[in-house]
């Protein structure tokens, strides 16, 4: 008693912060089994505060047990978990990308008539798989491999795709356009389209639902600073286009199939919406050289291989791929170092150069 | 580098290096802190350690010869002198050592500077200064030399204690009341730190990331009076905490800050911020030359001077020169005739202070000459035409977003805010809201730091 007198603040501190350790511990290998810890660095109750941060709150632990409380954050959580619990392949067989690549085996060959149909395709039209004629549109390409076990631990993302997807894409001949064709469109994004938004006169003719930190996990769920969800969007309105660049934000979460699945879904849902929309997949923006060379995460052979693998989404009918790398980057391939202070981000006066390469990009009803 | 406001300085190096302090017997205490600080120190820095324990080393010798030279009941002319001569060598050392550093990080690389070396070379100097000024009365033991260059509190960033303040000569008994005191003081430094001057950094990267081009003047403003904010919570609020961690330990605290942006004149800016830096100028540099005595051309001289090199201590870019020149060109008005114009209008010194102050903190950030034009032709777009590409609505993103952080900032620069608190420290409200202060603050230090999956936000 004589001690909470004297030091009222540090026995409050040492209380909260056992109490919060133990919540840590409790925690470990339950809810927060999904994050890296390390016991030298880190102390335990850093773990909790890092779940609060995720959505992931203390009490989760009381119904938690032996049942995946994961499952209640996000889809990507839950995947980690498993692969942290048994072995990698299986874990990752269980929530990648596993049920379309039972049927294929090993050899893993792709060819447009062996695309594999997921569940949710339903509204896309005509799934005959058979003759590639100009009209028909392209099958979904399956992917070459899996991702390894070694590569979901140190967070790269494996380019299972390869760039087949990429150059069918780049096949199809788009049209110029002007600005009143994007009255229309709907914009989605993190703050690389904030930026877009914010630093070009787009903003005067589509709508933007962009939020910074955004990431394809949270497209359908995100509410956009009151705004509404992008279902209310499209209740609301009808698009014509609709362009998607996400994807920066979860480099380091999962593998190149938890975030295809997830792309997957979110494209799909928004043709079952909005099924007379044109669906721009873009490339997510590359960063800088220096950037790239010095991350191990937010670099862009992480960001090539998954820009591949969304690339084979396109039909080029309905859904389109288009890279405004192309015109951001340099000779090799990294985001000009000029356009750019932060490596990440385009200056706000070179959102022009993004615009441009939209209108340059339009597709047209014939 | 370990700073204070990192979970392993946190929840590692303080819990273990307070317990063995708080259990090893009174004269065992200046040992472990020493210890500590090389620990705490060498973890950052393994290789420059060296030069900090060289340093502490023949900085010891020459205290020691000068303490030699000044012991007995009259000291001769020739002990005067010779006493003067070690002074002036050692302090020529000092300054070497700290130039060559400095231009090594400019010449060669940046990572060639070590960590706090502006810091504890600028001790060593005061140390031997003092010796001369009669300020050190007791002869100083190798231990309690060594404890006061390399503590670990004050290694990093100051601040810049001069030997007598550290009470060396007693032993340091320690008690839970001054652990509660250095603990509140601690805490509040850290929310300074973690939920004030970290976040509104992010507005000033954002500016950045942006491109000075095509800010609004409105958000030029509002960038300049954050960055303004960040500097004074981030600097003052580790200050609190390295003062706060000394109180714990049983030392006296250490006044840096004093609410400078209520003062009424840059000079008096100036000896509210950053006091010990201020203070060390003052005492081994500006009375040395002749201070505010002598003829006007010669103060003139003085205080450029002196400007020119707090600029120079600053950082190794030209902008931080530009920095101190104009800072000394103001000083020198105030001193020749400007001061007494602005104490004849009341609030007008006030103005004056909140005006130009941003705006030299402006010069402070910005290392690109180039950018620090534009920056400038944004804050007055009649000298630099309308900008590229400019959202003159961004004003009410960032004005929305940062709003909360510019409230709580300003409501903590009035002085009777903090003074307030600081008199309530027992209060059990005050108690509460401290120990809120102290995890919200972990909170954010836990989500942004070693967290693959959250560390960065696009």
């Amino acid at each position: 008693m004589e001690y909470i007198k004297k030091c009222p603040l540090f026995i409050v501190l040492m209380g909260t912060g056992l109490f919060f350790t133990l919540i840590g511990m409790l925690g470990k290998s339950n809810i927060y089994a999904g994050q890296e810890y390390d016991p030298v660095t880190t102390p335990a109750l850093a773990l909790m505060f890092r779940g609060v941060n995720d959505d992931i709150y203390p009490w989760q632990i009381l119904d938690g047990g032996s049942t995946p409380v994961m499952a209640v954050s996000s889809g990507q959580k839950d995947t980690e978990t498993s692969a942290e619990d048994g072995t990698g392949s299986e874990g990752q067989k269980e929530a990648g990308i596993s049920a379309q690549n039972d049927g294929q085996g090993e050899n893993g060959t792709v060819g447009e008539n062996d695309g594999q149909k997921k569940p949710g395709e339903e509204a896309s039209p005509s799934p005959s798989p058979a003759q590639e004629t100009d009209d028909a549109p392209l099958e979904r390409l399956a992917p070459l491999r899996e991702s390894t076990h070694d590569e979901y631990l140190n967070h790269i993302s494996a380019d299972i795709y390869g760039d087949a997807g990429v150059r069918r894409a780049a096949a199809y001949e788009f049209d110029k356009v002007d600005e009143s064709y994007f009255d229309d469109a709907l914009f989605i994004g993190d703050s690389r389209t904030v930026g877009l938004r914010d630093y070009t006169d787009l903003s005067d003719h589509g709508d933007f639902y962009c939020e910074t930190s955004l990431t394809i996990h949270k497209v359908m769920e995100e509410d956009f600073g009151g705004k509404g969800t992008i279902e209310d969007a499209l209740e609301n309105r009808d698009y014509g286009k609709i362009y998607l660049m996400v994807g920066i934000n979860e480099l380091g979460r999962g593998t190149t199939e938890n975030y295809m699945e997830a792309y997957t879904e979110v494209v799909d849902k928004l043709r079952e919406l909005e099924p007379e929309a044109k669906i721009f997949v873009q490339a997510v923006m590359r960063v800088s050289g220096e950037k790239s060379d010095s991350d191990a995460i937010f670099n862009n052979s992480n960001i090539n291989a998954r820009n591949n693998a969304i690339a084979t989404l396109a039909d080029n009918r309905q859904i389109f791929y288009i890279d405004v790398n192309e015109v951001v980057c340099d000779e090799e391939g990294n985001l000009n170092a000029e356009y750019t202070h932060d490596k990440i981000h385009l200056l706000g006066m070179y959102n022009e150069l993004w615009k441009e390469f939209l209108l340059a990009h339009g597709v047209l009803n014939d | 580098m370990v700073s204070f406001s990192s979970l392993e300085f946190l929840f590692r190096f303080l819990p273990v290096f307070l317990g063995i302090y708080f259990a090893v017997p009174a004269k065992y205490r200046e040992s472990s802190l020493l210890l500590g600080s090389i620990i705490f120190y060498a973890v950052g820095e393994p290789v420059f350690i060296l030069a900090l324990i060289l340093c502490t080393l023949v900085n010891y010798y020459f205290g020691m010869e000068i303490w030699k030279l000044g012991i007995g009941f009259e000291i001769h002319g020739w002990q005067k002198k010779k006493r003067n001569s070690l002074m002036i060598q050692a302090v020529v050392l000092d300054t070497a050592v700290l130039i060559v550093f400095k231009c090594l990080a400019v010449f060669v690389d940046s990572s060639l500077l070590p960590v706090g070396i502006s810091f504890y070379i600028f001790k060593m100097i005061s140390f031997q200064a003092d010796f001369i000024r009669g300020e050190i009365w007791s002869k100083p033991s190798f231990r309690q030399t060594a404890v006061y260059f390399t503590m670990f509190p004050q290694i990093v960033q100051g601040p810049i204690m001069r030997y007598h303040e550290g009470d060396f000569e007693h032993e340091k008994h320690v008690s839970l009341e001054q652990l509660e005191e250095g603990l509140a003081y601690f805490v509040m430094g850290l929310g300074m730190k973690a939920l004030l001057a970290d976040r509104l950094a992010i507005l000033w990267k954002d500016l950045q990331m942006i491109g000075f081009q095509s800010i609004s003047t409105p958000l030029a403003w509002l960038g300049a009076f954050g960055y303004s904010l960040q500097l004074y919570f981030d600097f003052w609020g580790y200050s609190l905490m390295a003062s706060g961690l000394l109180v714990m330990l049983g030392y006296p605290f250490v006044e840096n800050f004093n609410h400078p942006y209520a003062s009424r004149s840059i000079s008096e800016f100036y000896r509210r911020w950053h006091m010990t830096l201020g203070s060390w100028f003052r005492d081994y540099v500006y009375i040395p030359m002749g201070g505010s005595r002598g003829r006007k051309p010669r103060i003139v001289f003085n205080l450029a001077l002196v400007w020119i090199l707090t600029g120079l201590w600053h950082g190794n870019g030209f902008n931080y020169l530009i920095w101190g020149g104009i800072l000394g060109l103001f000083i020198i008005l105030e001193k020749l005739f400007l001061g007494n114009m602005l104490k004849k209008i009341p609030a007008a010194g006030n103005i004056y202070v909140l005006a130009l102050i941003p705006l030299t903190w402006v010069v402070f950030a910005i290392t690109d000459l180039k950018k620090l034009g534009i920056y400038f032709s944004r804050l007055f777009p009649f000298m630099g035409g309308p900008g590229i590409a400019v959202n003159q609505q961004d004003i009410i993103t960032y004005g929305m977003n940062y709003g909360i952080y510019f409230i709580v900032g300003i409501v903590l620069c009035i002085p009777a805010v903090f003074k307030f608190v600081d008199k309530h420290k027992k209060n059990p409200i005050t108690v509460l809201a401290l120990a809120l202060v102290f995890w919200a603050s972990v909170y954010f230090l836990s989500s942004s730091a070693g967290n693959p999956f959250m560390y960065l936000n696009f």
